[in-house]
């Protein structure tokens, strides 16, 4: 081996942290001894930290090189396609987003920031006023210069009631947008957000050019230009030859939807493309034995959870959630159901794919003393304690099924009813005492948080109210300083690990594939592809 | 002669027009609205209202369905309701997969087919009949997902040739890149309609073979060769042609598992795509579409059976 992979399974004990910090080293040309210290110290042995620094080294010793055409293969696709940032959708309308425009800031791996086409992003203490230096000498691809217009000609369409946009919740706390001059924004918000720069680099706000109506044919500042754009059935981008920034080193990108997963394998192993979309776990084996071929997956926080209603008289017994967190086995989720693409879950939404991930919160683990002393303590007996699951993501029936399994064996009867997916999400999640879910990533802990754990959240699954917690998680969005906001957060965390009473066993990964010539993988978490961030930063080895 | 084409003519255009009348309101009694549905979730109820004017849905159902049957007849199909594209425009560039992908088949399918089937029946019970109607009954069973699989394994990732899905269109192919990426799905789509047509066309031959006229020209001592183009073919084609007809609007209209399978956007996958997304402007267009293509292949079967056999036209 002498390539390395950020999600490089020798790494898999570190956290998304030190990771970077690793990347980081070895960017900066750290010698061999600092570099073996601090991975041994982060726990890895000695031959795997040497075999790591060697491919370290190698990874960002590359340049990339121009030139090349790459097929990226898709799944989902149809005549929904869109070109207009703000009707995005689906995964594929992320990565074309990327192909052809620019945003404000760009995501980082570890869900940061870094300035895009803003070249400075600065805000006010209370975090309440955000101001967008714009960066001068950008060129749209029809040759028009990027300025203020066309940035708050595309805030403003996310804003409003009558806005058309997917997004405009990230943006909700936004009053008004405010030109300040030719290349300087500003934005006016109603309440703090200092996550304000993270939500503006996800897909939604790519920037658009003043007045554009039309997006058939789009006109954006990214590193490729639109050659052909044929809603289901496929997108070809070509170099942009004065793009402003590093990046967009192919002649050709194309993006190419194949709906069957079956077929979509058969492509990628037989070579007809580059990449895939959502490796099944079945074939991940297969891929790793091939030659030339490479898992590309993510760490995210997207998870599956087993949620009792704390406002039914059953299901809100304190000691059942304690009970059924102890009994679900995480570990045989992570390896037996996603073949090792997950991560373990501890019962709080926040994974360490998060920037404000609390690595401090004890992990837990099947322990069925700790199960047999709640379920005791519980005064249930041999009550049936009625459980409903629907595969609404992998494992997401096969978690209940081992905490039933678990739980048969200290005397706890667990009645697990199954359902198909159809219909699900409106007539049994929400509704029944304890049944499963399955939830995507979001972009910040804080978004996370109040669309699903703030006491009057619409989908606050277990009705858990902890006026405390819902206080403190407004005011960390207007915390600037990093101690503080790193504390609130625990805090946050630690709450809804210790009272919610909702059971999250493991976070799977986004699971894509790439040939070993495809280079320049970013590894964003927010979705595949390497969070949709990749197209910018792709180049092919073997041009 | 003639006034039986025009009596086929009109039972055609009566179809069509039955066929309109099921799909306009089989659409129309799904639930959800055109305009809502496009608008989406957040969508305002004066703007519904306007969009609802704008595409005349606020009109009776008679006045909505005299227009769209009036715009489908000058070639405008409307607007999707979810990418807000044209139809026409959506279809134009499956309908040159569909095409290519139909009429090679049917070129090559089709006459060695008929060939393989007739020599089956020209030698009944010989070794080659006993193989060839093995072959084509385990075909008949094999589903067409599982003779893709086949064939891309062997061509594939044991040949080394060949492209296991289809990347793009036809268009901007050189004739060599059309034959990699199209060569599987059309061998596929052969093998599907070969089995069905050699055991038709096997059949209706042996069945004229069996008649008394046959036997009659079996007893004057006329060659086997001669009684069965001379005599029997001409006979047993209006059975065959109503088979290769059904064939051809199957290749046009029903071939999504192999679209699926190899991965290229023809019209099956897209009147799919159409239902998932509950664009019924689309489902509206595509089954008119489908529905005059099987309309015109039946009528092109029929007259050819006409043509062949004097006894349909002048029935008793």
């Amino acid at each position: 081996m002498s390539r390395i992979k950020r999600n490089d399974p020798t790494m898999a004990n570190l956290s998304q942290t030190d990771r970077e910090i690793l990347f980081q080293m070895a960017s900066k040309g750290v010698s061999r001894r600092q570099f073996m210290g601090w991975l041994m110290a982060a726990g890895a042995s000695a031959t795997s930290a040497g075999v790591l620094f060697g491919g370290m080294s190698d990874a960002v010793a590359a340049t990339p090189k121009t030139g090349g055409r790459l097929i990226m293969a898709a799944d989902q696709h149809g005549p929904n396609d869109t070109l207009d940032p703000a009707l995005f959708t689906s995964a594929a309308d992320y990565f074309r987003g990327r192909m052809f425009y620019g945003s404000l800031t760009r995501l980082t791996d570890t869900l940061g920031y870094e300035p895009e086409l803003a070249e400075e992003v600065l805000s006010n203490d209370a975090a309440t006023e955000w101001t967008f230096k714009i960066r001068k000498g950008v060129e749209f691809h029809n040759g028009k210069s990027l300025t203020a217009d066309d940035v708050l000609y595309t805030m403003n369409r996310h804003m409003g009631e009558n806005s058309v946009s997917k997004a405009s919740a990230l943006v909700s706390m936004v009053d008004r947008w405010e030109k300040v001059n030719n290349h300087e924004v500003k934005a006016i918000l109603s309440s703090p957000n200092a996550d304000l720069p993270i939500a503006l680099g996800t897909f939604h706000f790519k920037i658009v050019q003043d007045g554009t109506t039309d997006f058939s044919n789009p006109v954006g500042t990214g590193p490729y230009t639109v050659k052909e754009f044929k809603p289901g059935v496929r997108t070809v981008g070509a170099r942009f030859a004065n793009y402003w920034g590093e990046g967009g080193y192919l002649d050709e990108i194309e993006h190419y939807g194949i709906g069957d997963p079956v077929a979509r394998l058969n492509a990628f192993l037989a070579g007809d493309v580059d990449a895939m979309v959502n490796l099944p776990p079945k074939a991940i084996g297969q891929v790793e034995a091939a030659d030339g071929k490479e898992v590309w997956s993510l760490n995210s926080g997207a998870y599956i959870n087993v949620t009792p209603r704390l406002d039914m008289a059953q299901s809100s017994n304190v000691h059942l959630h304690k009970a059924m967190q102890a009994l679900m086995d995480r570990q045989r989720l992570v390896k037996g159901v996603y073949k090792g693409q997950a991560s373990l879950g501890n019962d709080h939404p926040i994974a360490p794919a998060y920037f404000d991930h609390c690595p401090d919160i004890p992990q837990r683990m099947l322990d069925p003393d700790k199960a047999k002393f709640h379920f005791e303590k519980s005064g249930l007996g041999s009550t049936a304690i009625p459980v409903v699951a629907a595969e609404v993501a992998p494992g997401a029936v096969d978690q209940v099924l081992f905490m039933q399994r678990e739980g048969k064996k200290i005397g706890m009867n667990f009645e697990v009813k199954k359902v198909t997916t159809d219909g699900y999400w409106g007539s049994v999640w929400l509704k029944e005492p304890i049944c499963v879910a399955s939830w995507n990533m979001r972009p910040t802990a804080n978004i996370m948080m109040t669309l699903a754990f703030k006491g009057d959240a619409a989908w606050n699954e277990t009705r858990w109210k902890n006026d405390k917690f819902d206080q403190l998680l407004v005011d960390s969005r207007g915390i600037t300083d990093a101690e503080k906001r790193k504390q609130a957060y625990c805090d946050l965390q630690t709450m809804i690990h210790e009272e919610n009473g909702m059971s999250i066993p493991i976070h799977r990964n986004y699971v894509d594939a790439a040939a070993s010539h495809v280079k320049g993988r970013t590894q964003v978490p927010l979705n595949n592809f390497g969070g949709a961030e990749s197209p910018v930063t792709l180049w092919r080895d073997d041009a | 002669m003639l006034s039986l084409l025009i009596k086929r003519l009109g039972i055609g255009l009566v179809t069509v027009f039955a066929v309109s009348l099921i799909i306009f309101f089989g659409t129309k009694i799904l639930p959800g609205d055109a305009a809502q549905i496009r608008l989406g979730q957040a969508a305002t109820a004066e703007n519904v209202a306007a969009l609802r004017e704008r595409l005349g849905l606020d009109q009776p159902l008679l006045v909505q369905y005299w227009n769209w049957l009036k715009n489908f007849l000058s070639g405008d199909l409307g607007v999707s309701l979810s990418g807000d594209v044209p139809i026409t425009e959506l279809i134009k560039d499956r309908y040159r997969n569909t095409l290519f992908v139909s009429s090679l088949t049917a070129l090559i399918g089709v006459p060695i087919s008929l060939a393989l089937g007739i020599l089956g029946a020209m030698f009944p019970r010989s070794i080659y009949d006993r193989v060839l109607t093995f072959v084509s009954v385990s075909l008949v069973a094999a589903p067409e997902f599982f003779t893709a699989t086949l064939l891309v394994l062997f061509f594939v990732f044991w040949l080394g040739i060949g492209n296991a899905v289809v990347v793009g269109s036809v268009e901007g192919k050189g004739f060599f890149e059309l034959i990699a990426h199209f060569g599987l799905p059309i061998t596929t789509l052969c093998f599907v309609i070969a089995s069905q047509l050699i055991r038709m066309s096997r059949a209706a031959v042996l069945n004229v073979m069996n008649s008394p006229y046959i036997e009659m020209a079996i007893l004057k001592g006329v060659p086997r060769n001669r009684i069965i183009y001379r005599h029997a073919l001409l006979n047993a084609l209006g059975p065959i042609v109503n088979v290769v007809a059904l064939n051809l609007a199957y290749l046009v209209t029903g071939v999504i598992v192999v679209e699926v399978y190899f991965g290229y956007p023809g019209l099956a996958t897209l009147i799919v795509q159409g239902v998932q997304t509950r664009d019924f402007v689309l489902i509206q267009g595509l089954g008119m579409l489908f529905c005059l293509t099987y309309v015109v292949l039946m009528l092109i079967a029929d007259i050819a059976a006409y043509m062949s056999n004097p006894r349909l036209r002048h029935p008793k």
